[in-house]
C-alpha cells in the first residue's frame, strides 16, 4: 500500500475511516492537522496561554505533551504518581525518561506523600478505584494549575474516550453529564482553570501509531486497576461497529457537539456542578467547590478515618 | 512459522507464514482497530505480507479507567 499524499513511499499507517494511508512523514502532518484543527474550531488553547499538560506515562498523555511543544505551546507537564505498587512507578519513570528527554522536568504529586494512595482511598471511601482516582486527579490538575499561574489544564483523552463516554452518558440518561461533555470547560470565577482535551479529534490508533512513530517510549501496561472499567465496555462495543463501518465513531461523537441538545451550564465545573449555583472556596481546602466541603476533602476525610486505629 | 508476541498479555504465538498481517490478527482473536502491529521500529498495515520465519508485536492502543 503507497502513502495517498506523497505517493512514493510505502504506507506506515492506514486508516480506513479516512478512507487514507500515510507513510510516517505525511502521517506527521496528517496528525498535526487534526490537532491544531481540534484546538482552532473550538478555541482549547492560545499561543499565549501557559499550558499544564497532565502526564500519566501512557501513550495519550506523552503524544499530547509532544504535540503540544510541537506546536509552539508553552506547557510544564504534571505527574500524579497514584500508589499502585508497580504500576506508579513505572509510569512514574516513564515520565521522567521523556521530560528528561526534552529538557524538561515534571511537576510531581506523590499521593503515597499525600496520604491519599489510590488503592486505600478505594477501600476507605468504598468507592471504584477509576472513580476515587477521578476526584483526585481533578483536585490536583487544578490546584497545581491555579496555584502555578496556569491558564489552561490539557489531558490526553482522546476520540475514542470521548466517544465511549458519551455512549456510556446516552445509554444510562446522564443528562448532567452530557450536557458538561465537551472538549472545551471554561473557566469559572470560583477558581476553576480552563480545561481542555487537544486530542478530541484523533482515535487511539492514531495516537498510538503517532507515538510509535515518534519513538515516545511509554507504558504500554494497562493500570491494573482499570480492568472492570465500563469505559472499556463501550469502547469495545464501538469498535465493533468501527470494524464494520469505519467513521461511525467520529461521525456519533463529532455529531453530538454539533448538535448537543443537553444545554451547557456556564460556568461549567466538576461533579458538583449538578448541585447547581456557583464555585465558592471550600470551607477544609480553599478549592473551588459547589458543596460546603469539596469531593476531594470529604474523600481524604474518609481515609483519613480508615487510617486511624480503632478505639477499644 | 511467524512468531507473534502480544507482550501486554503475556502471550505468544505461532502461524504459518507467509501471512498478511490483517490475517495474522484473525489468527491471534484480535479486532484490527484496537491494536498497532510492529517489527522492529517498523509500523506494519493490515495489507501487509509477513514472511515465514519473521517475528511481528501487536500492541493494544485501547487504554481505560
Amino acid at each position: 500500500m503507497k502513502c495517498k499524499r506523497c505517493r512514493g513511499a510505502t504506507a506506515a499507517v492506514d486508516l480506513p475511516s479516512h478512507h487514507a494511508a500515510f507513510c510516517a512523514e505525511c502521517f506527521f502532518l496528517f496528525f498535526r492537522g487534526r490537532v491544531e484543527e481540534g484546538i482552532r474550531s473550538l478555541s482549547l488553547l492560545s499561543s499565549s496561554d501557559r499550558v499544564l499538560v497532565c502526564v500519566s506515562g501512557g501513550k495519550d498523555s506523552l503524544v499530547l505533551w509532544d504535540i503540544l511543544m510541537e506546536l509552539g505551546y508553552q506547557t510544564e507537564g504534571l505527574h500524579i504518581d497514584l500508589g499502585i505498587e508497580g504500576y506508579s512507578e513505572r509510569s512514574r519513570e516513564k515520565v521522567l525518561a521523556y521530560s528528561a528527554s526534552r529538557g524538561k522536568t515534571p511537576i510531581v504529586v506523590d499521593l503515597r506523600a499525600e496520604g491519599i494512595p489510590i488503592p486505600e482511598a478505594s477501600r476507605c471511601a468504598r468507592k471504584t478505584e477509576c472513580s476515587v482516582c477521578g476526584t483526585v486527579k481533578r483536585y490536583f490538575f487544578n490546584r497545581v494549575a491555579a496555584e502555578r499561574g496556569f491558564t489552561a489544564v490539557a489531558t490526553g483523552h482522546n476520540l475514542d474516550d470521548e466517544a465511549a463516554r458519551l455512549l456510556g452518558n446516552l445509554l444510562h440518561w446522564h443528562k448532567e453529564h452530557l450536557s458538561r461533555q465537551h472538549p472545551l470547560l471554561p473557566p469559572s470565577e470560583g477558581g476553576l482553570v480552563r480545561k481542555v482535551k487537544p486530542l478530541w479529534r484523533v482515535s487511539e490508533y492514531e495516537t498510538a501509531a503517532y507515538g510509535f512513530l515518534k519513538g515516545i517510549d511509554y507504558v504500554t501496561q494497562e493500570c491494573p486497576l482499570s480492568e472492570d472499567a465500563t469505559s472499556l465496555v463501550y469502547k469495545e462495543a464501538l469498535s465493533l461497529i468501527e470494524d464494520k463501518m469505519p467513521g461511525t465513531r467520529a461521525a456519533f461523537y463529532f455529531g453530538f457537539l454539533k448538535g448537543n441538545p443537553f444545554p451547557r451550564p456556564v460556568p461549567a465545573a466538576e461533579e458538583e456542578a449538578a448541585a447547581g449555583g456557583t464555585a465558592r472556596p471550600c470551607a477544609t481546602c480553599g478549592a473551588p467547590t459547589f458543596a460546603d466541603t469539596c469531593s476531594f476533602c470529604r474523600l481524604r476525610e474518609k481515609v483519613r478515618r480508615g487510617a486511624a486505629p480503632r478505639r477499644p | 512459522m511467524i512468531r507473534v508476541r502480544i507482550p501486554q498479555k503475556n502471550r505468544e504465538l505461532e502461524v504459518p507464514g507467509p501471512r498478511r498481517v490483517m490475517d495474522i490478527l484473525a489468527a491471534a482473536g484480535v479486532r484490527p482497530t484496537t491494536v498497532i502491529v510492529t517489527q522492529g521500529k517498523r509500523l506494519l498495515t493490515k495489507d501487509m505480507r509477513v514472511e515465514d520465519g519473521e517475528t511481528v508485536e501487536i500492541l493494544s492502543v485501547v487504554s481505560g479507567g
